[in-house]
């Protein structure tokens, strides 16, 4: 080991830190320098990604909501009350229930009885009124019945319609094949509607982001025909651009985010006692995590963006 | 000698108009030559063919031994770095300053050049073409002269074996215009190719340079240096 020479790094690794320090150094300090003297041309573009990152936020959060309410909705439509008449026995209704069961479409069947059902309409508006209005509980005893689809309410209707424990006096059951159909129709309409809307905001705002900074990039097509003129690889005249899209990208994200955030977070404060009503799973959790995929996909879109602008200014 | 610049047979054909027709001819390193003609003879397209703006239609070009007819896209910044341009409106970046203007050309080329290696040469180009006063003068503050010393500058700055210029006093007066040539001379006494195509014929005849007169595409005269200054400096 006596002739092992220790010496200096070879000067190949200070010429790699060299490089790596000076294409960095290019990369991002031109990147930057060039985003805040470009600001003039840049601008448009910033405004509009910002506008519509914030849009297809707030759509995404409002689809979210649509499609929370429409689950809860079609849920609900799924549940078949069948009434009982108030002479029905115990063994009778156990019997019904067994019935039910067997169905492979039931996924499950729950007894509730006039106290029950009374106490259930104290909650609902108008309810009460009739419930003192009348002699004692007018409510029936009913056998509520989850069913695994909405698809499946009719054919269990008819199979427990016409049994004899069940009360014909107040409709047999809660199936209306009107109101399911209708529902089923708004259902389909909220969901395709929404996504439909939600892409189209998508769209526009990809395109009106695309559109701008090409225009900021042919705004400096000199420049890319000077870098070019003098020897610069393609990779260092692509470079710059796509980082200073990124930026721009990232700075919209982040006031589209916050925006969609903040306006999330105060309808959600404003309305605590009703919103998880009126809009159903819309949580600030919820919102947060929107706003934070506002901030990636800002970044994202304006370099993708970028890239696309800066290709039509190569030479081929 | 090896030349540096050679064209084999070339043409090149924009759609029915024909602006260079079978061309054939070498410069070799060090030569500095005018590229003479009235306006279609395809003084420009020569100079851009040179440097791969636009491909031959027909025929080979060389440039240092690089096939520009069949150099790839990605190649193309190879060739770029040994073909120094000057253009007659000085293509520099307004918001730069004339120092940042040369360094950009090193910066964009040169990854192991640092920043402080970057701005000693720059300001070496700077002063080699006397503004080294006016180094961080932005172009909007130049006179027309100085913005094309700037170009000039960072044409050389990465020292290339050839430079070209596309009319670089077109839009200069005749006193700055010889300026600019006694310039372009300096830079070929130090061994760089210039190829500069111009409509003056003042400077031509006084430089004292070989002359490659060109007409409708082609190749009409080919005159060494010495005889064509007389020649035209009789005629002008």
């Amino acid at each position: 080991m006596g002739n092992l020479l220790v010496g200096p790094k070879p000067s190949r690794w200070r010429l790699y830190r060299t490089v790596t320090r000076n294409a960095l150094h290019y990369l991002f300090g031109s990147a930057l320098r060039n985003w805040f003297r470009n600001l003039g041309s840049t601008a448009p573009a910033l405004g509009s990604m910002t506008l519509l990152l914030f849009l297809t936020g707030l759509g995404g959060m409002l689809g979210l909501v649509a499609s929370n309410a429409a689950s809860i909705e079609s849920r609900s439509a799924a549940v078949l009350h069948v009434y009982l008449k108030d002479s029905a026995t115990q063994d009778d209704i156990g019997a019904l229930q067994s019935r039910l069961r067997s169905e492979t479409s039931v996924k499950s069947v729950t007894f509730v009885s006039k106290d029950e059902a009374l106490a259930r309409a104290q909650h609902r508006p108008g309810l009460p009124e009739l419930a003192s209005a009348s002699e004692g509980n007018p409510f029936p005893a009913s056998l509520d019945v989850q069913l695994a689809s909405v698809d499946k309410v009719g054919a269990i209707d008819a199979l427990v319609r016409n049994d004899p424990i069940v009360d014909q006096g107040v409709g047999s059951t809660s199936y209306d094949p009107n109101g399911y159909r209708k529902l089923q129709e708004i259902l389909f309409g909220l969901v395709a509607g929404g996504t439909a809307l939600l892409l189209l905001i998508t769209f526009i705002a990809v395109t009106v982001t695309a559109n701008s900074i090409k225009v900021a990039i042919v705004a400096r097509a000199d420049e890319i025909g000077i870098m070019q003129l003098v020897g610069a690889p393609r990779w260092m005249v692509r470079g710059p651009f796509v980082i200073e899209g990124a930026l721009t990208g990232m700075i919209a994200g982040v006031v589209a985010g916050g925006l969609a955030l903040g306006l999330a977070s105060i309808a959600i404060q404003a309305g605590a006692a009703t919103f998880a009503q009126v809009a159903p799973g819309m949580t600030f959790k919820v919102a947060l995590a929107t706003a934070l995929l506002i901030v990636v996909v800002g970044p994202l879109l304006g370099s993708a963006s970028s890239l696309t602008g800066i290709r039509r200014q190569l030479e081929t | 000698m090896t030349p540096l610049v050679e064209f084999v047979g070339v043409s090149r054909v924009y759609g029915q108009v024909v602006a260079v027709d079978d061309l054939s001819l070498r410069v070799s390193p060090g030569e500095m030559a005018f590229l003479v003609g009235p306006s279609g003879a395809g003084k420009s397209t020569l100079l851009r063919l040179i440097n791969r703006e636009v491909r031959p239609s027909h025929g080979e070009v060389w440039v240092d031994g690089l096939p520009c007819h069949d150099l790839p896209v990605t190649r193309l910044a190879e060739l770029r770095r040994r073909v120094g341009v000057v253009f007659q409106d000085f293509k520099l970046l307004p918001r730069l300053t004339a120092l940042e203007n040369v360094a950009f050309a090193l910066h964009v080329t040169d990854l192991r050049i640092s920043d402080d290696e970057a701005d000693e040469r720059s300001l070496d180009a700077l002063e080699a073409v006397g503004l080294y006063e006016k180094a961080a003068s932005y172009p909007g503050e130049l006179s027309g002269g100085q913005q094309q010393r700037v170009a000039i500058a960072r044409a050389v700055v990465s020292q290339p074996p050839l430079l070209i210029a596309d009319e670089p006093t077109g839009n200069l007066d005749q006193e700055t215009a010889w300026q600019i040539t006694g310039l372009l001379e300096d830079i070929a006494k130090f061994g760089t190719a210039v190829l500069v195509a111009t409509h003056n014929m003042e400077i031509v005849a006084r430089a004292q340079r070989r002359v490659l007169s060109l007409a409708s595409g082609r190749l009409v005269d080919d005159v060494p240096a010495g005889r064509a200054a007389r020649m035209l400096w009789a005629t002008s």
